[in-house]
């Protein structure tokens, strides 16, 4: 690291030299200031995150069956997760899950932010019909496709009627080899749009000369996207992803309202196993124990972020 | 910097005096609301969905119980069932929440009690005479040790709907036995008639319904009594058989059409197709009948029409007609309640003024039956005969001892739900019947061993 530019080095000492030489009383005014317009922010937070967040380390520990008192058990709810084929059977899905969510909505959504970044006229209109999904309910989405998909009287028997084979009879949210994707399929349609505005956006601050000069240059659309918009593009792509992944892991609304995690556990996530547990179980110890282990996970994954921005990549 | 983006202490102190007595008197006005024009409000969370099924509950028992009782109050907020349950617990446990707890089952609301989060109504009911006004034998469940901590707010059995007009068709007759059943079914799969309605969609405790049905007509109330008591374990071959049973019944496409869409049709087009005669029978809660009629006749436009039965028995020496009884959820105080003598005036109200009672019960078949004492001729004349037919049946089961148990009154909580959750595994061929069973007694010997089952009613002849 060079030192500062030459000039600035006088100014600065001239500041310091006024802020010492105000009385003590307006030091101390100045220095609690900032705090006190902080103050009802870290109370709140006090009260409604960190709070919570100790109850549930303290939670995790014991065998709390949501409501009573507990007993303090030490780290047996940990253990028993590990040994849970259940938690196992839900992190798979999770990381099925993860896989999928991390790259369909992102594929449909970059080309789908290329294609609207190659029209001017009614750009307005496809950027909010691509937005809808994202702001339509969870509740409203999962109803529609439940309905789109239901397999007595959805796409799939009109599809069959027509012809196609293999299709006619398939309950895509009833068949346990089925239900995971076809949830997933639902998420990832209501999504992908957002995805796509987004990318849009950070391709509008892309430099229009670099896919001139590459023009110029005899580079085909491809290279152009891959040698300049995704470059281009590059920090909101990582943290893009980042949120895909934290959110993919968070997963809960979409799975609990069509499927509840069924049939059988088929579409079972960490989430809806954490729910179930401390809300129909009655083990609302062994859910906090789940849950904090998954934020185990999601924490990982926000140190390898600000490590990678620490050391200066472009995210 | 301008003038008006500077902030003086004096602002800044004015600026918090304000926030802080806007707080205040927000708080004030809170602790006021319970108490307002010398009349004191209640809070009762309730699980009625629907605008109709709202409004009936606000003008025909919260109006009511208004104008009857002119010093309190009810502020009802509506929930959805499987909602209810969680917020009333959150609430609970921060010894807040609702006057009037609305519980979603018997042993629900015992693992509330035990939590000490329930009033002991005991004086209240000794007071006003409840065990008079009550049947006895639906307040057994919420009794802990020698308290009793909540009442029963509604009769639960088990039906088996059928299409009427189908059936009218067809000249079939509604099966008392498991030959006539598999007869039937058989019969309506080949005119590619859907034999059993059966969907887990709207209700993931669905499954419990069905085992309900199969281990009572299957294995027997004797047997599950033993098995409730701890003298037999649910491993015995005749709860396998039973679970067994049904397994085969969703193999052969009979239930809903395939164990696929039982988990994907939603009941509303499960009961479209019932109406129209593409599935012959439903066994269904008592609760379904408020809401049936909406697939059938001129609301559906299809001219059909329904009626119900008492579910066949399915092994030799099972009685027919049997009755599974139980209660669906209940009502009770909060011990953190601050009125909690005015909320009992309500109860006392609900469960004492038979007319009214009686009133409810025949204008929304299935969903007021209140196990309270009634002579048949009391009931009011405009009653639907099927609702008629319900109440007297189930009363007569009682006095009888013609009943079995149901799964959501007096199984424990863990074992009780484990009997859903655990069969949607055997359904979808990740478990055998008998590792089903042998996981559920061990669950039910878990809690037996800390004392959570619900007291069991023996079997024997209850009067009313």
């Amino acid at each position: 690291m060079t030192g500062p530019p030459v000039g600035t080095a006088t100014v600065e000492p001239q500041a310091s030299t006024v802020a010492d030489s105000a009385p003590p009383a307006v030091r101390r005014r100045r220095r609690v200031r900032p705090w006190l317009f902080l103050l009802p922010l870290i109370l709140i937070n006090l009260f409604v995150v960190i709070g919570p967040s100790i109850a549930t380390v303290y939670y995790s520990m014991t065998n709390w069956t949501g409501i009573g008192s507990a007993k303090f058990i030490g780290f047996a709810n940990y253990r028993r997760a590990f040994d849970d084929p259940n938690v196992r059977q839900a992190l798979l899905h999770n990381l099925i899950w993860f896989a999928l969510f991390l790259t369909v909505p992102m594929a449909l959504g970059l080309f789908g932010a290329y294609l609207l970044s190659q029209i001017r006229r009614y750009q307005i209109l496809f950027r909010t019909i691509f937005f809808i999904p994202y702001v339509t309910a969870s509740v409203v989405n999962a109803a529609v496709w439940q309905n789109i998909l239901n397999p007595t009287n959805g796409i799939g028997v009109a599809l069959g009627h027509l012809g196609i084979p293999g299709i006619g009879h398939v309950s895509f949210f009833g068949s346990p080899s089925w239900a995971l994707y076809a949830v997933n399929f639902v998420v990832d349609w209501h999504w992908w749009g957002f995805l796509a505005v987004i990318f849009l956006a950070a391709m509008q601050g892309i430099d229009p000369s670099l896919y001139e000069a590459a023009r110029v240059d005899g580079a085909g659309r491809w290279r152009q996207f891959r040698h300049i918009t995704i470059p281009g593009i590059q920090p909101t792509l990582v943290f893009l992803a980042l949120m895909t992944i934290v959110w993919s892991l968070k997963v809960f609304d979409y799975i609990y309202i069509i499927t509840n995690g069924g049939p059988g556990g088929a579409s079972q996530v960490v989430s809806t196993l954490m729910y179930n547990e401390a809300f129909t179980q009655f083990n609302a110890g062994y859910a906090a124990a789940i849950g904090l282990s998954m934020s185990f996970f999601i924490v990982i994954v926000l140190i390898g972020y600000f490590y990678l921005r620490k050391r200066g990549s472009k995210i | 910097m301008t003038e008006s983006a500077t902030v003086t202490r004096r602002n800044f102190l004015a600026g918090t005096g304000l926030a802080a007595g806007a707080l205040l008197s927000g708080s004030a006005l809170a602790a006021c609301s319970s108490q307002s024009n010398g009349r004191t409000d209640l809070q009762l969370w309730i699980d009625i969905t629907g605008a109709a099924n709202e409004k009936y509950f606000s003008t025909h028992v919260i109006d009511v119980f208004e104008k009857a009782d002119r010093k309190v109050e009810v502020d009802t907020t509506f929930y959805q069932g499987q909602d209810l349950r969680r917020v009333i617990q959150t609430a609970l446990q921060a010894r807040s929440g609702p006057d009037l707890v609305r519980g979603a089952s018997a042993s629900l609301t015992q693992a509330w009690s035990k939590a000490h989060t329930l009033a002991d109504l005991s004086s209240y009911a000794a007071k006003d005479h409840w065990s008079s006004k009550i049947s006895s034998w639906a307040l057994k469940p919420f009794i802990t040790g020698s308290k009793l901590y909540a009442l029963p707010m509604r009769v639960d059995t088990m039906l088996l709907y059928y299409n009427k007009t189908l059936f009218g068709q067809k000249n079939w007759k509604a099966p008392t036995n498991r030959d006539e059943l598999e007869a039937l079914a058989e019969e309506a799969a080949g005119h590619g008639i859907i034999p059993f309605g059966a969907t887990n969609v709207d209700w993931s405790a669905a499954s419990e319904w069905l085992m309900t049905v199969f281990w009572n007509h299957y294995s027997g109330p004797q047997a599950i009594y033993q098995a409730l008591t701890g003298q037999i374990p649910w491993t015995e071959p005749t709860f396998v058989e039973a679970v067994e049973l049904l397994q085969s019944y969703f193999n052969k496409g009979w239930m809903g059409g395939s164990t696929a869409k039982y988990y994907s049709v939603p009941s509303a087009t499960m009961g479209a197709q019932f109406g129209d005669g593409k599935i012959a029978m439903f066994p269904q809660g008592e609760w379904w009948m408020s809401s049936l009629g909406q697939f059938f006749g001129s609301a559906a436009h299809n001219g059909n029409d329904w009626d119900w039965a008492p579910l066949p028995a399915l092994q030799s020496g099972i009685r027919y007609p049997l009755y599974e009884i139980g209660v669906g959820g209940s009502l009770g105080i909060s011990a953190y309640s601050s009125h909690p003598s005015q909320a009992a005036q309500f109860l006392n109200w609900y469960y004492g003024d038979t007319q009214q009672a009686l009133q409810r019960m025949a204008d929304v078949p299935g969903t007021y039956n209140i196990p309270i004492p009634f002579s048949a001729s009391s009931l009011p004349s405009g009653m639907d005969p099927r609702s008629r037919r319900l109440v007297t049946a189930t009363q007569q089961a009682m006095a009888t001892g013609d009943f079995g148990y149901v799964t959501w009154t007096w199984w424990p909580p863990k074992s009780d739900t484990f009997v859903y959750q655990g069969l949607d595994q055997v359904l979808t061929g990740k478990m055998t019947a008998k590792e089903y069973c042998a996981q559920l007694n061990q669950i039910f010997r878990q809690e037996m061993k800390a004392g959570t089952i619900p007291p069991t009613l023996k079997p024997g002849r209850y009067q009313a």
